[in-house]
């Protein structure tokens, strides 16, 4: 550096002395948006002299006249303007549309246009102030292929991300989350059967962009963990130039997207009182007699005047509310960038009792020793406090109020107590009486990395991630509650899971002749993963205000553990592109992984693709319509290695009888257990007209995955219920279509439209070991993956009010006996429907009228069926006391009713059975976000020292179109949230919420 | 400039301890063993074996679920259901689904206890003391003579003493299995197998097990199972010799009051033999979930199952501690002998054992041990209820009711003496549990019972 510093100063000693006229030039250089830009470089064209702008976008450079000052910044056009007799030269810089997009893809960035993969990308514009606490809500409806459902209402509620489909039957469905190059842990700690998301902790806000890798082409460099897609979440950084802080507050509520139709209490009566007649006579009075069951219920209140009628569901779901404060300061030199943010939400769930809090700080600073040597971290740190109710199976949990009865008073008299005396049910107002389920989870993030230019052409980059998941869940429930025979219950619950992961790797990038590039990655990395657990457990407390472990009489429970696993792995890749038109691509990983029999530990994981830019050809070059025409193609191998540490092994776990160890055989095992394999086949067609104004992508993809790490259900009589073994495969095709049009883009008004469709066409097609049926699903050779099973419901049989199915069974001939009978033993189960829709598509419209903004998402899923489990409880015609949908007010009465909903007959089935009568299509159209902003104009906010002021409204679930008559179309049942093949089911789970906010935007 | 180009090779020097640690993909499980080491000490082996007792005394089988089932369908309006659970209202409704999660409980349980005996009894080999391997031996067979047992009463239509008994029952299998390979799809044996493999398990136990064991199985446990077994059969002279050598030579002594046999932490004194529960078991007590006030840690039917007037025509004696021994909740009448959530649970009491002797006696018109009278009286006379002066069979029966209600015997022995549950046959196909759904789902050799 030096030497050549001696060099120029040589030079311009003798440049001096050549050219006398020389004189000081000054100026101000700012972007369109009239801020200062900071490192903008400003050279003597045809010379070294040059220099750079400084915070307030200022420069200083001595130049002759005729000179030209060339001034350059990244993202902007080049302008060079001569100098003449002036001495002060303002730049206002211009932003380059035709700069070559970026994206992120596995170890390393590419420039869109050359991309032979199918990325969808997501930018912080689109998913920023989205007033929703999971990173992956705010993602839903914005890329083809991905279908993303939160399991219902509860604000902490896990989250499905599938990517193209469901891949896999046993093993883990979720993609692979990486987050600045680290991958993420992403384990549910919950010590329920509800899941939590475990990326709950991360704050949306920081994000800056997500890159989707969905084909094998792109997600093959991750190998084993490809097969469900990769998720690559970028942080924001710094720009250089003025430092940005920016506010962003905004409060809000929310409430339920819907609520059912339950009977009050004149129609429980009705109902009931006929139900009883119906199984015992109406001489049995037993309900509607003095001190009869009616009675009980309505503890002293008297249900016959109407004193009493209980809106259980209104006690559930309640109004919530949403709070979010962000604040971010960002700058940096031409050496250091930095971003520092901080954040707060506060959600109070629409489920009664549930609310989260989420503290989060980041800190992401990058920079250069020297022009070939960088350094950087990423950091964030998070603590997210939720308070949790009762799983959808819980009694405590506030929905599953709506089964009680309209006549028993929620509260005894003095209104504070909960009436836990005559419920049918426990009276979940009990929990928030008297008990507390709080989860605590400390998120820690850290990525370092060094990068080295060894060569101009090759460098060479090391990365340190770690991750830290400390989780602690603590639950008490007091004397009166579901735990009163033990006085009490409390039990705390400490996760603690850390990752770390070491990666390193070499790239070469090289152009020949200008029409030959070429760019090689090659590397390694190793990724350690630990857990720990402890758990303990105990009754019997001296007041229901000692509320931990500490004051239990009896400790009945703990347990700790500890686990692991690791993968190892390399990785190399080669891009080659020709004369700006041909691009091929190949990549490599092998992978070794702790989790697989030690006779199959590695796998090898291949991938090539091809690109042709058709629109640089000479025969269409100059069309001025079509500006990008580019076919792509890609095939590769993905693997899948999302199943338990030690699934290979044959393993006998500890337990205990009369406080006695025991040895217990838990699991078989099977050496030779190895990865699910995924080919998947991509062809895409790139384009863009009218100068990239409308613009989109149309793919074609079919992902076969073979040795499926398969559940295998297994007869009982051997003493297992399952075993991991790798048979069968399945199939997901399908088609995908985006659209991105600017259809408006004049100086006051703007308005551009992305559309995105897809269809899916998951089929089972080998599946050895015969159908796998779990609960209300199948897995069946040629069928959708966790199809539907159920006995077909044929209606009422108007002579006598039974409820009829049909038989179903195979006749000789092959086709079905569509007879239909009462007798529900006689009826065969058939395929009925599917859980995952086949047809999704999202909408969005983002418009600015002079000063005014307003965005919008529209989201469809077609094609998927909801099943009700708790449809013979709510919706039974009265067989049992729980309270009913109006709709079984049309029950049959009279011989000739013709009707759907069978005679109502107290304790005593009739069509209550699980059958098509619970399942239901849920086709939506939702209006998933929507928001509507004002910026405040520049000359008005300059006043107070504010470079930019917005108010805006977002709403979140405004609409939703749906035929579905239970709560929700995409709520499904939490306590089996994990389980892989039981989808699609639900089971007094709350819907989710509709929110409403008005929020701040304030860059200084 | 110079200065960081070494930089590069040590950072790349970084990777080499990765390129050479495939031992680092090595990871042991930290909270289970191996099946080879779990079976490779008799000390380990016993350990096995000690699970299985817990394993049958999960709250779906033995901890409740069994005794359910037969009280429920043996239901014949003397309990009446309280609970929110579907399945013991279809076992209460006698329309039992094949789907219903408690009846595949009591088969995946009782096939998990005949593997892991049939795992102990694979592994008897690593014994060096004969008395120790002896006595394992007899747990093991005790075990899954007793799960059998119950499969059959449960999944199979009645036995018939002195026919053929060809109709089908359960599965056996005495294969141990610990790995994949050995998995079976079997088909289901006859009853008369089934019965035939568990009096070879229980008479083996019986010849191998010693006195007292502590409170795991003993010679007389097996013994007075026997009794039961032959009892079941029709087989009275066995029934007989069996419960008399129980009540001669167990030393197990009547409890001096009805309430001393019933809530007990320790083993009470005519206990043959119970299962153990405490505060630290991993699975609930079903019995006083189902049948304890709320207040004694049952459910919030409080108590799911009350007993019914109807119940209290089988006490002749107002008397009769029997009578008596129950308590009123908010919703109904609960029985007093599932009061104490983490006492433990009587399985083979010895009053049971007078029971057997005398009906057997009688109907074989002996004296054998005693006089039928005799051991009647001394459970009356235990229970603070008036003597009788002589009995028959009908009273005998009427005796057995009374101390044994809420037990788990109600639908077995209305099976047994062909007694009708309400208006339906004793050998009804309604009062058969299915074969499990997801078994039949599984194993294509299986054939599901007549009526599912």
């Amino acid at each position: 550096m030096k030497i050549k510093n001696y060099f120029f100063l040589g030079l311009f000693f003798v440049s001096s002395l050549l050219m006398a006229q020389e004189k000081k030039i000054s100026g101000t250089v700012k972007g369109e948006d009239g801020l200062p830009l900071l490192g903008v470089n400003i050279v003597i064209d045809n010379t070294s002299k040059g220099t750079q702008t400084d915070f307030d976008g200022k420069y200083e450079i001595t130049a002759s006249p005729q000179d030209v000052l060339v001034f350059s910044f990244v993202g902007y056009k080049v302008i060079k303007r001569t100098v003449g007799q002036e001495t002060v030269i303002n730049i206002e810089m211009v932003s380059d549309n035709t700069f070559e997009e970026v994206v992120v893809v596995g170890f390393g960035k590419q420039s869109k246009r050359k991309v032979t993969d199918n990325i969808a990308s997501v930018s912080s514009s689109d998913i920023n102030n989205i007033p929703i606490a999971s990173m992956q809500g705010a993602l839903t409806g914005k890329a083809a292929g991905v279908q993303i459902t939160q399991i219902n209402g509860k604000v902490e509620g896990g989250v499905k991300m599938r990517i193209r489909g469901v891949s896999s039957i046993s093993s883990s469905q979720e993609p692979l989350y990486v987050i600045d190059g680290m991958p993420l842990i992403n384990d549910d700690e919950s010590v329920s059967e509800a899941p939590i998301n475990p990326l709950i902790s991360l704050n949306p806000n920081d994000i800056e962009s997500i890159q989707i890798l969905k084909d094998a082409s792109s997600a093959a460099i991750y190998g084993a963990r490809g097969t469900n897609g990769v998720v690559l979440i970028t942080t924001k950084q710094g720009k250089s130039g003025k430092t940005k802080v920016s506010l962003n507050t905004s409060t809000g509520w929310s409430e339920a997207t819907n609520k059912m139709k339950w009977l009050n209490a004149e129609q429980y009566v009705e109902l009931f009182t006929e139900a009883s007649t119906n199984s015992y006579g109406a001489e049995d009075t037993w309900l509607t007699e003095e001190g009869g069951y009616f009675d009980w219920m309505s503890n002293g209140k008297d249900w016959r005047t109407g004193e009493v009628d209980t809106d259980w569901q209104d006690l559930a779901l309640v109004k919530g509310s949403v709070q979010e404060h962000n604040f971010s300061i960002s700058g940096g030199t031409d050496k250091t960038l930095f971003f520092i943010s901080g954040g707060y939400n506060d959600t109070q769930g629409i489920v009664r009792g549930n609310s989260l809090d989420r503290y989060s700080f980041r800190g992401n600073v990058d920079h250069k020793i020297s022009d070939n040597f960088r350094v950087g971290m990423n950091t964030s740190l998070s603590k997210t406090k939720i308070s949790r109710i009762g799983t959808d199976n819980s009694f405590s949990t506030p929905l599953q109020a709506i089964a009680q009865s309209p006549l028993t008073p929620a509260y005894l008299d003095d209104g504070i107590v909960p009436n836990n005396e005559t419920s049918i049910y426990y009276n979940f107002l009990m929990q928030e009486y008297n008990g507390n389920w709080e989860v605590n989870i400390f998120r820690v993030l850290l990525n370092t990395y060094l990068e080295y230019q060894i060569l101009p052409e090759l460098a060479f980059k090391t990365e340190v991630g770690y991750d830290n998941n400390n989780q602690t869940e603590e639950y008490f429930a007091g004397s009166l509650t579901e735990s009163a025979s033990t006085n009490g219950y409390a039990d705390a619950n400490a996760i603690q899971s850390d990752k770390y992961s070491i990666s390193n790797y070499f790239t070469y990038a090289q152009t020949y002749n200008e029409d030959y590039d070429i760019e090689l990655v090659g590397g390694m990395s190793f990724e350690e993963s630990s857990r720990k657990r402890q758990y303990v457990a105990g009754t019997g407390f001296p007041s229901d205000d000692l509320q931990t472990v500490a004051s239990a009489s009896e400790i009945t429970s703990g347990t700790s553990s500890r686990t692991k696993y690791n993968f190892l792995s390399y990785f190399g890749r080669a891009t080659f592109s020709i004369l700006d038109k041909y691009l091929i691509k190949g990549s490599l990983r092998y992978d070794g992984s702790s989790r697989f029999g030690a006779s199959n530990r590695y796998g090898v994981f291949p991938a090539a693709s091809v690109g042709w830019i058709i629109s640089e050809e000479d025969f269409i070059k100059d069309s001025e319509i079509l500006t990008l025409l580019k076919l792509r193609g890609s095939y590769g191998v993905t693997g899948n290695a999302g199943i338990g540490n030690f699934a290979s092994l044959g393993l006998f776990g500890g337990t205990a009888y009369n406080q006695k160890s025991g040895l217990s055989p838990v699991q078989l095992g099977n050496p030779d257990l190895k990865w699910e394999k995924t080919n998947q086949i991509d062809i895409g067609l790139d384009f863009g007209i009218l100068n990239n104004r409308i613009s989109g992508e149309i793919d074609y993809y079919s992902k076969k995955t073979n040795d499926l790490l398969l559940n295998e259900p297994i007869p009982g009589t051997s003493g297992y219920t399952s075993i991991t073994r790798n048979v069968g495969s399945l199939t997901n095709k399908g088609l995908e279509f985006v659209l991105n049009t600017d259809n408006v883009m004049s100086k006051n008004l703007t308005w551009k439209t992305s559309l995105n469709l897809s269809t899916l066409d998951n089929e089972v097609t080998d599946l050895p070991s015969g159908d796998i049926v779990a609960g209300r699903n199948i897995v069946r050779e040629g069928e959708t993956i966790s199809s539907f099973y159920l006995v077909e419901y044929a209606g009422v049989d108007p002579a006598n009010g039974d409820a009829l199915f049909y038989k179903n069974s195979v006749k000789t001939d092959g086709s079905l006996d569509r007879t239909t009978t009462n007798n529900y033993n006689e009826a065969e189960r058939i395929i009925s429907g599917s859980p995952y829709p086949t047809f999704m598509a999202g909408l969005t419209n983002t418009m600015s009228f002079y000063n005014f903004d307003f965005s919008f998402t529209l989201q469809g899923e077609w094609g998927a069926s909801l099943y009700n489990e708790g449809g013979k409880f709510q919706s039974g015609n009265a067989r049992y006391e729980d309270n009913q949908t109006t709709d079984q007010l049309d029950r049959w009465q009279n011989p000739g009713d013709i009707t759907m909903v069978p005679q109502a007959r107290m304790y005593s089935t009739n069509g209550q059975q699980a059958s098509t009568r619970y399942l239901e299509k849920s086709d939506f159209i939702r209006l998933r976000n929507l928001s509507f902003g004002y910026t405040f104009p520049r000359e008005v906010t300059e006043k107070f020292s504010v470079d930019r002021l917005r108010l805006y409204f977002t709403g979140i679930n405004l609409l939703t179109f749906t035929d579905y008559s239970g709560y929700d179309p995409e709520s499904s049942y939490d306590n089996n949230g994990n389980s892989n093949i039981e989808k699609g089911i639900t089971f007094y789970s709350s819907p989710p919420a509709k929110t409403f906010t008005i929020g701040l935007n304030i860059d200084l | 400039m110079k200065k960081y180009n070494y930089l590069p090779i040590i950072l790349s020097l970084l990777t080499l301890p990765f390129i050479a640690c495939d031992d680092n993909l090595n990871i042991e499980p930290e909270q289970n063993l191996s099946p080879e080491v779990a079976t490779e000490s008799p000390a380990n082996v016993k350990k096995i074996l000690n699970n299985i007792y817990a394993v049958a005394r999960d709250n779906g089988s033995y901890g409740g679920g069994i005794a359910l089932a037969s009280e429920l369908i043996g239901n014949n309006g003397s309990l009446s259901w309280n609970g929110t659970y579907v399945q013991p209202a279809e076992y209460n409704e006698k329309a039992i689904l094949s789907d219903n999660s408690f009846v595949e409980s009591i088969w995946v349980n009782a096939y998990d206890i005949s593997n892991e005996a049939n795992i102990v009894l694979s592994s008897l080999s690593v014994f060096t003391d004969e008395y120790e391997k002896d006595v394992t031996e007899g747990e093991a067979k005790f075990l899954r003579g007793m799960a059998y047992f119950d499969l059959a009463r449960l999944y199979s239509k009645t036995y018939v003493p002195g026919s053929q008994n060809s109709q089908l029952a359960v599965p056996i299998s005495l294969t141990a299995v610990l790995d994949a390979s050995i998995i079976e799809y079997p088909t289901r044996n006859t009853l008369e197998e089934v019965y035939a493999q568990v009096i070879t398990d229980l008479t083996d136990a019986y010849n191998l097990l010693p006195d007292s064991n502590d409170i795991y199985a003993t010679k007389y446990s097996a013994a007075a199972l026997l009794a039961r077994v032959y009892l079941e059969k029709g087989d009275y002279d066995n029934a007989r010799a069996m419960s008399n050598d129980v009540i001669n030579n167990s030393g197990a002594e009547l409890t001096a009051t009805f309430d001393g046999a019933f809530n007990n932490g320790e083993n009470s004194t005519e206990d043959l033999f119970a299962w153990q529960v405490t505060s630290q078991d991993a699975s609930l007590n079903d019995f006083s979930t189902f049948w304890a006030g709320s207040e004694f840690g049952g459910r919030n039917g409080n108590p799911d199952l009350g007993i019914t007037s109807q119940h209290f025509n089988i006490y002749d004696d107002p008397n009769d501690e029997r009578s008596l021994f129950f308590y009123v909740t908010s919703r109904g009448t609960a029985t007093a002998k599932w009061k104490n959530q983490f006492g433990n649970i009587p399985f083979l009491r010895l009053a049971e054992m007078y029971l057997i002797r005398a009906e057997s006696n009688f109907r074989r018109s002996t004296t054998i041990g005693d006089s039928p009278l005799d051991d009647i009286n001394a459970l009356r006379d235990r229970a603070n209820a008036s003597l009788y002066n002589s009995v028959n069979l009908a009273t005998i029966l009427m005796e057995r009711k009374r101390e044994l209600s809420f037990e788990g015997f109600s639908l077995f022995d209305a099976k047994r003496l062909g007694a009708n549950i309400g208006s339906i046959a004793s050998n009804a196909n309604r009062l058969i549990l299915p074969i499990p759904l997801r078994e039949m789902d599984v194993n294509p050799n299986l054939i599901q019972n007549d009526g599912y």
